[in-house]
């Protein structure tokens, strides 16, 4: 069994070439920590959204205590005192300032977005109370005129490119219109001397999260992501220790041999596949402290270790198509990183690329398909985000381990044809 | 005859470059056979053509009459010049992972490898990583992997470069218990001209690719002159060329080459001649730093029919 004696010689070299070992399990993990600490939130899925408050509201007259009252600061507390649903955690960090200070902060990023109030916005609020006293009490004349006159217009001011803002955007919209919603029923029950119930709604809306998914943050869809392309770097690792084994003349020992191309790259699996199912579990891990909602069991473990070391293979594979080519351990290095990156791009590692179909006898696909490690990634994100079994990822593995054979053949058969055959 | 090793017509062309020209070689069971030539003369091609690693552009090589690209594999060792070890792997594992890829057993495989480790003196280092070793021990560990599955016909390329005295005689005895203990055929290719002759039963010199001389050390020295060499340095070596121009018009001397900023003349009983070559110094007006007289080399030998030109 000459493949088992490639495959401990390769795992001898593999632990006790420190470099090379801290490359392939410590480089992934520094990544995940980052990505980790930039999508994660550690732990807590609902965070405040910081803003910045410009108030210029001047306030307006209450006309039925005849005091002043300022609209303004009441919608201010109203933001500082919202909670995320079922949650003690405060949606909004609020910091009440100038325009220019705010647009400093705005810049800086401190902020996600400025919220400016206007000068008239009490006297559009008290238009609002008082249109609303006047439907109900039948005087549809002046409403119109009223609303007209008392319009006011909240600017959210913010970087429209800025993820934070498109979120914080969202909500505080969300607010306003439950502000104005609250002041009406307030009238309402007020005019009906009660505290009444909400008013009868015939459309509503509910925002539903698929089960376990309600806390979860960006770094739940890119951990997966992460470990697919820990997976990938391996092809850089294993090319080059391949391509080293050309260069220090040690393949050409071993081609003098009884050994055979099976031999030599069978062995060289078994190792390489095992760091691939190492990875997966230790990456896993490290996404978990970092805040990965992970909802699979011990089961889920097993079922993705076994898709990460399908994904190992393709990467071992990738790897010899790399040495096939590459004269120098350097080369491959350098070419199985210009190859390994820009795939995990195309696989959505880190985020979904743009559909790119193409048609093939009348079947459309998806470009990004023919990868295997697109599919080892959907079926990993599957397994460990959401929990699910093999009855919902099978074919994702299926496919994964058909890609990957056609392209271990096509890696055999290069690497074989270039550098275990007698030179011309 | 019937050879161990066989080269017939052996051809290698490089688009314009002819590195191996018409090659004909007949290597004996149970001889070492030396193979010189200056830099970039053929000789490695040569080899990897003779041991299957190279297809050649034509002629034919056999291996105990079988053509080398048909041959059980295991039949040739290979020591190449260049060290060819896993550095993470230990002396030890490196020898046990070679005897595995040749399919011999454990218990044919363990003693082999002890013998192998005491002969070559690397048994203190047996669990020592590569990485760890000496130049000189790489250098025997390299030998060792090329004969641990006991190949009949055993390749040593340059196997002695960089080693110091002591590391040399281990190898050279080595070398001299494979061909009279266990009647290896060796082929060996080296540059140090007192290793080919000391260990050597025939030698072939080539050179741009053809085959120059093939035969014993001492019928060479023989063939290209009999007697002594005069030694000569001057103590104006720019002025070398003028002594030479003149000794080579005089009669009885052989030949004339300057070698490493020093006069070496070849002659028949060169201290016969001594007074006549002191005179042409005298006339040219020359004075001489130093002088000796020894006996014809296998190094003259090989300048001689090689010449003293660079081949870099």
């Amino acid at each position: 069994m000459k493949f088992i004696s490639i495959a401990v010689k390769d795992f001898k070299e593999l632990v006790r070439d420190r470099r090379g070992l801290f490359f392939i399990l410590l480089f992934p993990i520094f990544f995940m920590m980052i990505f980790g600490f930039a999508f994660g939130g550690m732990g807590e899925g609902n965070t405040p959204h910081n803003i910045a408050i410009v108030n210029y509201d001047q306030g307006t007259i209450n006309s039925t205590s005849g005091g002043n009252v300022n609209y303004g600061n009441n919608f201010i507390t109203a933001l500082q005192d919202a909670n995320y649903e079922n949650s003690s955690v405060k949606l909004f960090n609020i910091t009440t300032t100038t325009d220019s200070h705010a647009k400093d902060l705005l810049r800086q990023r401190t902020v996600d977005a400025e919220l400016i109030i206007p000068a008239n916005f009490s006297n559009s609020v008290a238009a609002l109370i008082n249109n609303t006293l006047q439907s109900s009490t039948g005087q549809t004349s002046s409403v119109n005129s009223s609303t007209i006159n008392n319009t006011s217009t909240v600017i959210i001011s913010g970087d429209t490119g800025f993820m934070g803002f498109g979120v914080a955007q969202g909500i505080l919209v969300g607010v306003l219109g439950q502000y104005q919603d609250d002041i009406v029923n307030s009238v309402n029950n007020q005019i009906a001397g009660t505290p009444g119930a909400e008013p009868t709604k015939f459309i509503d809306t509910k925002v539903q999260s698929i089960p376990g998914t309600q806390n979860f943050t960006q770094f739940d869809f890119l951990a997966p992501g992460m470990i697919v392309f820990a997976i990938l770097l391996l092809a850089t690792t294993v090319a080059a220790i391949l391509t080293r084994e050309v260069e220090s003349g040690t393949l050409l020992r071993l081609k003098m041999s009884k050994m055979r191309s099976f031999d030599l790259l069978f062995g060289g699996l078994i190792p390489w596949s095992l760091v691939a199912g190492a990875q997966v579990v230790i990456l896993l891990a490290v996404a978990i402290i970092l805040g990965l909602h992970w909802q699979g069991s011990f089961y889920s473990i097993i079922l993705a270790i076994f898709i990460g070391i399908i994904g190992g293979v393709a990467s071992i594979a990738l790897a010899m198509i790399i040495a096939s080519f590459a004269k120098t351990d350097r080369q491959a290095a350098n070419l199985g990183t210009l190859i390994v990156v820009p795939t995990s791009f195309l696989t959505g590692a880190f985020f979904q690329l743009p559909g790119v179909f193409l048609n093939f006898f009348g079947h459309s696909f998806q470009v990004y398909d023919l990868l295997p490690w697109t599919h080892t990634l959907t079926a990993l994100r599957s397994v460990l985000v959401f929990g699910s079994g093999w009855n919902l990822v099978s074919y994702e593995v299926e496919m994964s381990a058909l890609l990957t054979i056609i392209l271990f053949v096509i890696g055999v058969f290069l690497f074989s044809r270039t550098r275990l055959r007698a030179e011309n | 005859m019937d050879f161990m090793v066989e080269a017939i017509d052996l051809t290698k062309r490089y688009d314009d470059l002819m590195a191996v020209d018409s090659l004909n070689i007949g290597i004996k069971k149970g001889e070492v056979f030396g193979f010189l030539g200056p830099n970039g003369a053929g000789k490695t091609t040569s080899i990897k053509m003779m041991v299957g690693l190279l297809r050649p552009t034509s002629g034919k090589v056999y291996i105990n009459g079988i053509d080398v690209q048909k041959i059980e594999k295991g039949s040739i060792g290979i020591c190449p010049q260049e060290l060819m070890l896993w550095e993470n792997l230990t002396c030890k594992e490196s020898l046990n992972l070679m005897a595995d890829m040749y399919e011999i057993r454990k218990n044919i495989r363990d003693p082999r490898v002890q013998k192998l480790l005491n002969d070559l003196f690397l048994q203190e280092k047996a669990d020592t990583v590569v990485s760890k070793l000496s130049g000189g021990m790489k250098r025997r560990l390299n030998l060792a992997l090329a004969v641990v599955h006991e190949p009949e016909v055993v390749v040593l390329d340059e196997p002695s470069e960089g080693l110091d005295p002591q590391s040399r005689r281990v190898l050279w005895n080595y070398i001299r218990s494979m061909r009279d203990d266990e009647g290896k055929t060796v082929i060996l290719t080296t540059h140090i001209m007192d290793e080919a002759d000391q260990l050597s039963d025939r030698i072939a010199i080539i050179d741009h690719g053809k085959l120059i001389r093939l035969d014993t050390p001492e019928k060479l020295k023989k063939e290209i002159g009999e007697g002594d060499v005069v030694d000569i340095k001057l103590s104006d070596p720019l002025r070398n060329e003028d002594l030479i121009h003149d000794l080579e018009d005089q009669k009885d001397v052989i030949s004339v080459h300057e070698v490493n900023g020093r006069i070496n003349i070849r002659a028949l009983n060169a201290v016969g001649k001594l007074p006549m070559m002191m005179q042409t110094v005298e006339k040219l007006d020359l004075r001489v730093a130093d002088i000796s007289v020894r006996q014809n080399t296998l190094e003259d030998v090989f300048i001689e029919l090689t010449g003293t030109g660079l081949r870099e």
